[in-house]
């Protein structure tokens, strides 16, 4: 019989290679859209990804991720529209705004959990939305800051960009994948050990010497990065920003493909992410309802399924793992 | 018939060939049918409509979605254009900007869109020109944000209806002249309403008026008395901007407070667009409004604006369709509709074939004349060359026993005197 690990890691090297190689395959077999859809799908679960590291391994509920969504996309936008950047200052500019942005509301947030952190996080999600929505001069409001790519790499007369759609897609794809295995990493160290000491019990994880308060903010910091590039890239991708992604909404929207996927587990937001991108993309076409279709799947697994897909995956694995007596 | 045990044909030497010959054939047969394709565009031609089916601008997208697919109706029995059978392939933005820009890219390489007629959606509108600009594809642009032939402009976006800029232009200088010169802007405070202010403040200076109050209005408000209480007692002018509901509590909260009694209210057709004055109980009663095609067919008293009507189903006073209480929202969708024309005219005069023709629209595009025609039901009109803007008659009503009552006709000559080229896109490259 072969053995749980060895399935697991063919999958992932089957996936790996399917993603690889996304930008030759789908062309020859699909729609070229597909290939942006994929690329959407891998932006999205990086998002997902910030949810899941709050609420998967530290406990933490936060409705409030598109805020550093939201500033991931201006730093870029207006980097590029506003002050003039080129491409990596104005990713570092998407980048370092989100993760001091997370600090200043963890600083707030992380003292409350539960429902009152959820809470706390929604409101610093509305009130800068709703300050993003009425600064027009700055943000453009609900029209957004569209903007011109500029080059990533330039050698002489070549130039390589977002322009390029094999280009932006692999550029997506090794981003998303370097952040996934430093979350891997993170969460076999010490601190990872941590996060999830106080996921289980706090009061013990405190009890043993743990600075729970300091230990949940430089998690909220590290979600806000996560968030906050995958805003940079999205708005890379989309060459636009625009307050609409700072809605809680959108915050939920991750809360669901996290959850979905199997909170806790490192591929589990991806898994959702996908799953519900591509529902929504089959069936958007055909019928304009198709949230409907969402909702109903995700109240299915959440009740057949509490741990996510990757969950019921593990025990269906597991199950057949097992040997018979 | 060769051996089977030849030893330079095994098993495995067998798959090698076989692989590489059916791989072989697979991408010579991608590569032949490709240009085959490119060279043989005898069937139909594909249109994009980016459209808002469900969300916050489902009203207005509703008659959108209805005008491009009777007037695609209309072009098929005429014989289609350029001799091929137009195909309406229709994406719902869901009245989001995200949704919008993945629609947008469904439209054009999943559905093979060679021309898009662009979304009401301001925020939608301008998250999708950039991604049309790559993916060289005309973008009919129908939301009223001024950027989208102004700084966010380029070569493949136009538009033949009105953007903030044109619609200050078209209705400030009469009001100016037969409402007053002091003026209020009270306005929904998020893009479309600042970008309403700013344009129409810049042309009541220049013609010697004064903007007395400045009054943003949060999305949320449910009480416009803190906000209608703001407005200066020196105001002659009160104009408003707001959208769907909130316009229907300002409009209700404004008069039980009185306050078109002591001043003139103005506004523009999106506040009361897809809505029958009669509707909101007289709440509109006394506000003049600045329309692009009159709602009641007597002041366009002509055989394509009937026939438009007709085909709409929609009778002549209210432009409410036979059947339901919808009222059409009539100073902006019939761009969908016309939009196919202009393209069809385009097409037609570029000898456009396939999407290398591309540039040869865009080219009979701008300046292309629209003469009054049921193709043109709104009426003669120009795009523009230098900024792709609609240059098009107007006309200011005002509401009388819920009734869009035209006062006057701002001809198109008046407007686009009063809105000089800020842009020039026609020099910008392909």
């Amino acid at each position: 019989m072969i053995a749980r690990t060895t399935i697991e890691r063919g999958l992932l090297w089957g996936t790996g290679a399917f993603l690889l190689s996304v930008p030759w395959l789908i062309p020859a077999l699909a729609d070229r859209f597909w290939v942006n859809v994929i690329a959407e799908i891998l932006i999205w679960s990086l998002f997902a990804s910030s949810v899941n590291l709050l609420f998967g391994y530290v406990g933490l509920l936060s409705f409030g991720q598109a805020l550093f969504f939201g500033f991931g996309m201006y730093g870029v936008a207006i980097g590029v529209e506003k002050l003039g950047l080129g491409f990596w200052p104005a990713l570092g500019l998407g980048v370092a705004a989100p993760v001091a942005m997370a600090f200043v509301a963890g600083v707030f947030a992380v003292r409350l959990t539960w429902h009152y952190f959820a809470i706390i996080t929604v409101v610093f999600s509305l009130i800068f939305y709703f300050l993003a929505l009425t600064m027009k001069p700055l943000t453009g409001g609900d029209d957004g800051i569209s903007f011109t790519l500029p080059s990533t790499f330039r050698f002489g007369a070549s130039e390589w960009g977002f322009a390029q759609e094999a280009f932006q897609y692999l550029f997506i794809l090794f981003t998303v994948a370097a952040c996934l295995y430093a979350m891997r990493r993170l969460l076999g160290s010490p601190l990872g050990k941590a996060f999830m000491a106080i996921r289980d019990n706090d009061v013990r994880a405190s009890l043993i010497g743990l600075n729970v308060y300091w230990l949940r903010l430089i998690a909220f910091v590290i979600a806000g990065f996560l968030a906050g590039l995958s805003g940079a890239l999205f708005a890379f991708f989309g060459r636009y920003a625009s307050a609409t992604y700072m809605f809680y909404h959108v915050s939920g929207e991750a809360v669901v493909w996290t959850i979905v996927g199997g909170a806790g587990t490192l591929l589990g937001p991806l898994v959702g992410t996908s799953l519900f991108i591509v529902i929504r993309e089959v069936v958007s076409t055909h019928w304009q309802h198709h949230s409907l279709i969402v909702g109903a799947v995700a109240i299915l697994i959440v009740i057949y399924a509490p741990r996510g897909v990757v969950g019921l995956w593990r025990d269906l694995l597991d199950r057949w793992s097992a040997p018979k007596s | 018939m060769e051996n089977s045990n030849d030893p330079k044909v095994n098993r495995r030497s067998f798959l090698q060939y076989a692989l590489a010959g059916g791989a072989a054939t697979g991408v010579a047969n991608l590569t032949i049918m490709k240009d085959l394709f490119a060279q043989a565009p005898a069937g139909p031609i594909v249109i994009g409509h980016h459209v808002e089916l469900t969300g916050g601008f489902a009203s207005w997208g509703y008659w959108h979605d209805k005008a491009a697919r009777k007037a695609v109706d209309l072009i098929n029995q005429g014989g289609g254009i350029a001799k091929r059978k137009v195909v309406l392939a229709t994406e719902d933005t869901e009245s989001n900007p995200a949704s919008g820009a993945r629609k947008l890219r469904n439209l054009i390489q999943r559905a093979n869109a060679e021309f898009v007629m662009g979304s009401v959606h301001s925020g939608v509108m301008l998250a999708a020109i950039p991604i049309a600009t790559e993916l060289k594809t005309i973008y009919m642009s129908m939301g009223e944000a001024t950027e989208a032939t102004g700084s966010k402009g380029t070569r493949y976006s136009f538009r033949t209806g009105m953007d903030t800029y044109s619609i200050a232009a078209a209705g400030v200088p009469w009001c100016m002249e037969n409402l007053g010169k002091n003026w209020t802007v009270i306005y929904a405070d998020y893009a479309w309403g600042q970008s309403h202010f700013q344009e129409t403040k810049v042309i009541v200076e220049k013609l010697g008026g004064k903007v007395v109050g400045n009054i943003p209005v949060p999305l949320d408000a449910k009480d416009f008395v803190p906000y209608l209480t703001q407005i200066p007692a020196e105001t002659q002018v009160v104009f408003s901007i707001f959208f769907g509901s909130l316009s229907v509590a300002f409009y209700t909260q404004s008069k039980s407070m009185g306050i078109g009694k002591r001043a003139k209210m103005y506004s523009v057709s999106g506040t009361l667009e897809a809505i029958a004055p009669a509707d909101i109980e007289g709440a509109a009663e006394g506000v003049y409004i600045l329309e692009n095609f009159p709602r009641m067919l007597k002041y366009k008293d002509d055989g394509f604006h009937k026939e438009h009507n007709k085909i709409m189903e929609l009778d002549d006073i209210d432009a409410r369709e036979a059947g339901s209480k919808r009222i059409m929202a009539k100073s902006h969708a019939w761009q969908s509709w016309e939009d196919l024309y202009t393209l069809k005219a385009a097409i037609e005069t570029s000898g456009y074939k396939t999407r290398k023709d591309t540039e040869g629209v865009i080219r009979a595009l701008e300046g292309l004349p629209m003469k009054n025609s049921l193709g043109h039901p709104q009426g003669d009109k120009l795009l523009r060359k230098e900024d792709h803007s609609g240059i098009l008659d107007c006309y200011i009503s005002l509401i009388e026993n819920g009734r869009f009552e035209v006062k006057k006709k701002i001809p198109k000559e008046d407007l686009a005197k009063n809105m000089p080229v800020r842009h020039d896109l026609s020099k910008m490259p392909v």
